[in-house]
């Protein structure tokens, strides 16, 4: 793997020459919360520093967006004819994620690419360029260290293009992974030198502490809660319970990096043209498993709320994908009004076992 | 380079036949306008298929015609949601999108030489048919070959003409029920379970095959477990709203099993491993 260093003057120069051949886009500030933005020259490349910066949405749109059309259906010359709505210039560099979200689209890779590809989300997929930037120093909410999501991208294991690594605040070291990645420290030219040993050592320290820097509060049991879930041995009163206080609005599915479940919509426009389009759906909502008839296999909240857990910490993890469908991000911390998000529910599930161990102890 | 396949994406149909089965259900015959996609097409008997109605919506369907005549197939729609009101409003010679076959199907060759047993409710026949005319296409391979099936009313019972058949022919045991009967009936009334007891049911080396509404479904399992069925020799279909078909959209999982990738076809001893309870 190539290694080098930039300068952190030159981010700049590097981002419009990007800019100039790919769609560029960089977290930025909007009112209160970050997004991925289109990149322009006035935009704060203060955020592409150590410290966890998460945009509230992942950036999963890029490849599945919110709503996307699949096909359109018209009537020509008496015959149907089908259409696939082209995406226009497709390439796209996203220039400041965060190793969470670089592993959440791995996810995503996997899961729609495996038995088939899946054409809408592969042709955006092989358009997009990912820049990630390790964290030094975690946020509040973040726990990617329980769902080997983070804090830093490991070059031997992880897929990724590039992962820039803030030195010392003025320089990045700058992992080159894949062939997209060269790609774009190729635009960069001279602005790029090779890294050296001590950069490697800078590196190994700046993981180390970040590791230890993780705020205890979302720092979840996950191997616990895998172990319970999957042998099923969490009670049904406990899904009741953690399922009461879920308010179904979908939050922590649309803001979640590996959530992939859509619908499809259908609909016809006035000159008779019709469309099907998929769009973001959720287990969380009563309606994802209706049926036409009115029966409803998973009309309890509690059994949609286990749903949902069990999917992200064991069906797909274990007989499946051989990874967890969380990648520690604490987006559903900030998003879900009920307390529910995924530490909280570890946490419950850790607790089970305390309590029985209380009530059972040596008496 | 060949583009990349889009699954998608749904082929043109020519509605060929429509015959009314019931007040509120018909059986579409269909073949594909494009002559290359017509001649490769197959499918098992058990496979379903997405059919859409192009601006109105796409649902699935299982596939309820003889495997072995593929060139055009059938499936047997009750109106109850848009999708099918729609097609139902479709006349012969009209055009739907058709994308499929989805699914594992009900084996066949495995269970040659072994007893068969069907069990239909309502319009879960259709899908049980799709196995009952290849087995009668080869009767041979097959021993004991015994069908039971009931409806809410005699007006509910769907493919009547061939249902005739099925009562003449000296080849199979066929028996029907309806729940209510009416002024003409002079069959057996009750659920379908209450033929069980008449029926002289064969245990031993048979494999049953039970289709229709939930709780029909759930009700005919008990009476074969307690005749003595081995749960890996009741095999039964799955409902769940299917929006893709390929074990992507996530509407359909139970458990880590997709219903239109993994099933929708299922022994009841596979069923019992599920983390739901799904019968």
């Amino acid at each position: 793997m190539d290694s080098y260093i930039l300068a952190k003057k030159d981010l700049l120069t590097w981002a419009e020459v990007i800019k100039k051949n790919y769609n560029l886009f960089i977290p930025s500030r909007i009112n209160d919360e970050l997004f991925f933005s289109p990149f322009d020259s006035s935009l704060d490349l203060g955020l592409l520093g150590g410290n966890a910066t998460l945009p509230y949405l992942p950036p999963k749109d890029f490849v599945f967006p919110q709503s996307e059309v699949l096909f359109s259906f018209s009537l020509q010359n008496g015959t149907q004819k089908l259409e696939v709505p082209e995406i226009g210039k497709p390439e796209t560099v996203i220039l400041g994620i965060r190793p969470c979200d670089t592993k959440g689209i791995s996810w995503l890779d996997k899961f729609y690419q495996e038995n088939f590809k899946d054409f809408y989300y592969t042709r955006r997929r092989e358009n997009l360029f990912l820049v990630t930037v390790a964290c030094n120093q975690p946020g509040k909410n973040c726990f990617c260290i329980c769902c080997e999501g983070g804090p830093f991208l490991e070059p031997e294991k992880d897929e990724f293009d590039l992962q820039l690594i803030d030195l010392d605040g003025e320089n990045y070291l700058v992992e080159v992974k894949s062939e997209k990645g060269k790609t774009l420290t190729g635009l960069g030219g001279a602005i790029f030198s090779l890294a050296d040993i001590k950069a490697q050592e800078i590196r190994a320290q700046l993981e180390a502490k970040s590791r230890q820097s993780f705020y205890s509060e979302p720092t979840s049991y996950m191997s616990y809660a895998i172990r319970k879930i999957t042998e099923n041995s969490v009670p049904p009163e406990v899904w009741t319970e953690l399922g009461e206080r879920c308010f179904d609005d979908g939050g922590c599915t649309f803001v979640c990096p590996c959530c992939s479940c859509f619908g499809v919509g259908y609909l016809m426009d006035e000159k008779g043209k019709g469309y099907h389009y998929r769009f973001w759906d959720s287990c969380d909502y009563s309606g994802f498993t209706r049926e036409v008839s009115g029966h409803n296999p998973r009309a309890d909240k509690g059994e949609r709320f286990k749903r949902r857990f069990y999917h992200k910490l064991s069906y797909q993890y274990v007989k499946r994908d051989g990874r967890i469908g969380c990648v520690g991000c604490g987006r559903c911390i900030t998003a879900c009004p009920g307390g529910v998000g995924m530490p909280a529910v570890v946490e419950r599930i850790r607790t089970i076992k305390a309590q029985r161990n209380f009530y059972s102890g040596n008496k | 380079m060949k583009p990349m396949e889009n699954i998608y994406l749904p082929n043109f149909a020519r509605i060929k036949d429509i015959r009314i089965e019931t007040y509120d259900t018909k059986t579409f015959e269909v073949e594909f306008i494009n002559p290359e996609v017509k001649a490769n097409f197959r499918f098992k008997p058990g496979q379903f298929l997405e059919v859409s109605v192009p601006g109105v919506g796409e649902a699935p369907f299982g596939l309820a015609s003889n495997p072995n005549r593929p060139e055009s197939f059938c499936f047997t729609v009750r109106a109850v949601g848009s999708v099918t009101n729609a097609l139902h409003k479709l006349k012969v010679g009209d055009t739907i999108g058709v994308r499929g076959p989805f699914g594992n199907g009900f084996p066949f060759e495995e269970i040659k030489g072994k007893n068969v047993l069907f069990v239909g409710g309502g319009i879960g026949l259709p899908p049980l048919r799709s196995l009952i005319e290849p087995m009668l296409d080869n009767r041979s391979a097959f021993g004991d070959f015994q069908i039971l099936y009931g409806a809410r009313t005699p007006a509910d019972l769907v493919y009547k003409d061939r249902l005739k058949e099925w009562e003449k022919m000296s080849e199979i045991r066929f028996m029907m029920t309806v729940d209510v009967g009416d002024a003409g009936w002079t069959g057996n009334v009750g659920v379908v379970t209450t033929l069980f007891p008449k029926a002289n049911i064969i245990v031993e080396n048979t494999v049953s095959f039970v289709c229709g509404p939930p709780i029909m479904i759930r009700f005919v399992i008990l009476e074969l477990l307690s005749l003595g069925f081995a749960p890996e020799n009741i095999i039964s279909t799955l409902e769940r709203y299917m929006k893709c078909g390929v074990g992507k959209c996530g509407h359909c999982a139970i458990g880590h099993k997709y219903i239109c990738f993994d099933g929708p076809v299922f022994s009841y001893k596979e069923m019992m491993k599920l983390p739901e309870k799904v019968v």
